[in-house]
């Protein structure tokens, strides 16, 4: 077991750090490179403005020092070793390419040598510290581009994390409380009407888009109410987004009015979003439960729990229940990521301020640093949740050996 | 098909009798899953509509009709022309009924394209991987188990985005532009564009034909027809695209239509957040993308994308479930 651990720790220490290659090569290499927006903008830019633009991307670096300052943040300058600079006239990068003259003014001219080079010695004055990353493996993101420039891109991901914890864990807990219950009644009463309802259902929940179903919702809650008004007044509407209203709202004529802020306002903010969520967690996990709940009340033991006369209920909730259970944890688990990434079209729809609308929001207004850290992030928890799952699995399961 | 194969009771084609009743008894048990035979129609229907898109519409896609005062205008609306706009029109005053066939031509297209290249190259890794075994297998189901953990949409997401701002096109031969622009319906820079989104959604898209073609090939691999095979001479290119392919092409077949259902989802999601196919480019994620601004006002609006895209998504669902009672009655639930 100590050896499995070792290795697996050893191996996520590896995925990790490919993910991170991943993601760092897939924003550099790809053709155009990150200035490619800003140059199709101007196409009369000057050289100057070129190479300044260049420098704000670290592109005046060479790509292995470029990777390696992104990485762990070094070099950050000269190597000072015992009082002595060492490599501090190595050039490190070039500050003015000079290009073939034939290929101006296309989007990537050719370079055909350098005017001025970018020497390690200069490195504290051309990038200064205070604003390159410290690096992305010291979980130094570096800071935002657009959204909230110049402001660290951890702050960033903070200020959303609450909403984002708040949303997913009440959905989770929602999807479990339900999923589990109605994955076991309806194994124990198979082929029941109740079985055959929610067994349909899931499978809606499963082929059906959750971004249609999420402006089903605001259609059916927030549009038709005020189509209604006139015949049904008593009809309550609810709002179609945010987390929090701005000022003070009526549901039904026929409530109070709710105040923006309040406990009321929150739980309404939050009806739509967790029941979009719940429903498409619940539908494959009490799927999941009902089959393996099925499988287990199948074995002998289960029959020999019953033909020792227990009640029903203890050879179920004690004795098929528990081992059903087992292969669920691992899906849990694997849930988990969720609390950080949120959801990102769910998010979007509904206007929640969470994780996965500042992901979406990154990625159409260019805001890289932030993009990346979240990818980055959610990588290394869906990692580490895999790693959990599987031991979690031997914990609940003695029968399961690691070698 | 070598002798030794057949002797050692291979399946043939060559016997043409029982492969006609075999292939009755699979259509005899599909018949049998209702649900999937109305879905077949129900796609059949949306199919030849999307095939005659051309031919039922009388709007070209992009025709804006100016002068119509209302702008989304509801089904029913009468044209300046006097024609009739069956499903309205959109903000842009863009007949509503054609853009939604030209859409499900895109759709449709985007979803076979994706499924016939992830499924064709996840089967031939996985057959590679379950017949050497070893290193090779080692390598690629570690690179598939890797990529199964990681979180799918923020990644396609971001490669979308990355690869949608800086305008990236395929260097296609001029012919194969031209195909894909008949069969999308569109200029031939827009078809360009639809191939690198489709590209992108290939990435995931082979990993679970590649599970299921390993997990084939590794017990064939070890049956004495294999080996037989071997010893008349056959080589390792033959063995895997004559023999071992063949046989487990009938769980790829299954997988292959729950996916469809799987990736225009998907294509709609990254169409719908904007990072998937483009404006004027219509699929009914884009179309429910436009919808969303305007639904508090006009609230047919999403349906009209909405409701063939659950009918396909739905359908291609129950198709792939009656797919396998057919195709494999021990699995059968």
């Amino acid at each position: 077991m100590t050896n499995y651990l070792i290795r697996r720790i050893f191996q996520m220490g590896l995925v990790i750090l490919l993910a991170a290659v991943f993601v760092y090569f897939l924003f550099n290499i790809s053709p155009g490179g990150p200035l490619a927006g800003i140059q199709q903008q101007q196409r009369r830019i000057t050289r100057e403005d070129l190479a300044r633009l260049r420098a704000n991307y670290e592109l005046d670096l060479y790509w292995p020092i470029r990777f390696t300052r992104w990485l762990i943040g070094f070099p950050t300058g000269p190597i000072v070793i015992g009082g002595h600079e060492l490599f501090a006239n190595t050039p490190v990068g070039c500050y003015l390419p000079r290009y073939d003259e034939s290929s101006a003014g296309n989007l990537q001219p050719r370079v055909t040598g350098c005017d001025d080079y970018v020497y390690l010695s200069e490195l504290p004055r051309l990038h200064p510290p205070i604003k390159t990353s410290k690096g992305i493996l010291r979980f130094d993101f570096g800071l935002s581009t657009v959204i909230l420039r110049d402001r660290p891109v951890s702050d960033l991901l903070v200020s959303r994390l609450g909403a984002t914890v708040e949303l997913m864990s009440i959905s989770l807990l929602l999807s479990l409380l339900l999923g589990v219950p109605i994955g076991i009644y309806s194994a124990v009463k198979q082929y029941s009407r109740f079985d055959y309802f929610f067994t349909t259902v899931s499978f809606f929940g499963s082929a059906m888009p959750t971004f249609f179903f999420g402006l089903l919702l605001i259609l059916l809650f927030s549009v038709f109410p005020v189509f209604l008004k006139d015949a049904l007044p008593w009809i309550p509407r609810l709002p179609p987004g945010l987390r929090e209203a701005v000022r003070p709202y009526e549901i039904a004529s026929w409530l109070p009015l709710v105040q923006p802020g309040s406990f009321a306002d929150r739980l309404i903010h939050l009806l739509m979003p967790v029941g979009v969520l719940t429903f498409f967690n619940m539908a494959p996990w009490s799927r999941f439960v009902r089959s393996s709940m099925l499988e287990v009340m199948r074995q002998d033991y289960v029959r020999t729990a019953r033909a020792k006369g227990l009640f029903e209920r203890v050879v179920i909730m004690k004795h098929a229940l528990r081992n059903a259970l087992i292969p669920f944890v691992t899906i849990v688990v694997l849930a988990l990521p969720g609390l950080f990434a949120g959801a990102i079209i769910t998010e979007t729809i509904f206007a929640w301020p969470g994780m996965g609308r500042l992901y979406y929001d990154a990625l159409s207004r260019s805001d890289w640093p932030v993009a990346l850290a979240f990818i980055f992030i959610t990588a290394l928890l869906t990692v580490i949740a895999t790693l959990i799952g599987d031991i979690l699995y031997t914990i609940v399961d003695p029968r399961i050996k690691f070698s | 098909m070598t002798i030794a194969a057949k002797a050692l009771g291979a399946p043939s084609r060559a016997e043409d009798t029982t492969q006609e009743s075999q292939l009755k008894v699979v259509a005899r048990r599909f018949f049998r899953h209702k649900l999937a035979v109305v879905s077949v129609i129900l796609l059949f229907i949306i199919f030849s509509a999307s095939l005659l898109a051309p031919v039922i519409t009388t709007f070209p896609r992009d025709a804006v009709d100016v002068s119509s005062s209302e702008r989304p205008a509801p089904p029913g609306a009468i044209s300046s022309d006097g024609r009739l706009h069956i499903l309205g029109v959109d903000h842009l005053g863009r007949d509503l009924f054609t853009r939604v066939l030209f859409a499900a031509r895109v759709s449709l297209s985007i979803a076979f394209m994706v499924v016939l290249i992830s499924e064709t190259f996840g089967a031939l890794l996985g057959a590679l991987a379950g017949f050497y075994g070893g290193r090779t297998d080692m390598i690629l189901s570690r690179i598939n188990e890797f990529m199964l953990t990681i979180p799918q949409l923020p990644i396609l997401l971001i490669i979308s985005a990355i690869l949608l701002k800086r305008d990236v096109v395929l260097p296609l031969p001029g012919f194969v532009n031209k195909l894909l622009s008949a069969l999308l319906l569109a200029p031939e820079r827009e078809a360009q564009k639809v191939v690198v989104l489709v590209l992108i959604l290939v990435i995931f898209g082979w990993l679970s034909a590649f599970r299921l073609m390993r997990d084939m090939a590794l017990t064939l691999s070890k049956q004495d027809f294999v080996e037989a095979l071997r010893a008349v001479g056959a080589s390792d290119a033959r063995i895997i695209l004559r023999h071992i392919i063949p046989n487990g092409l009938a769980p790829i077949l299954v997988n292959a239509s729950l996916s469809l259902g799987g990736i225009i989802v998907l294509e709609s999601a990254l169409s719908f957040l904007g990072l998937g196919v483009q404006d004027p480019t219509p699929t009914w994620g884009n179309m429910l993308d436009f919808a969303r601004a305007y639904m508090f006002k006009h609230p047919w609006l999403p349906l009209v994308p909405g409701i063939p895209l659950v009918i396909v998504s739905i359908g291609f669902n129950f198709i792939g479930d009656g797919l396998r009672d057919a195709l494999d009655p021990r699995l059968k639930r």
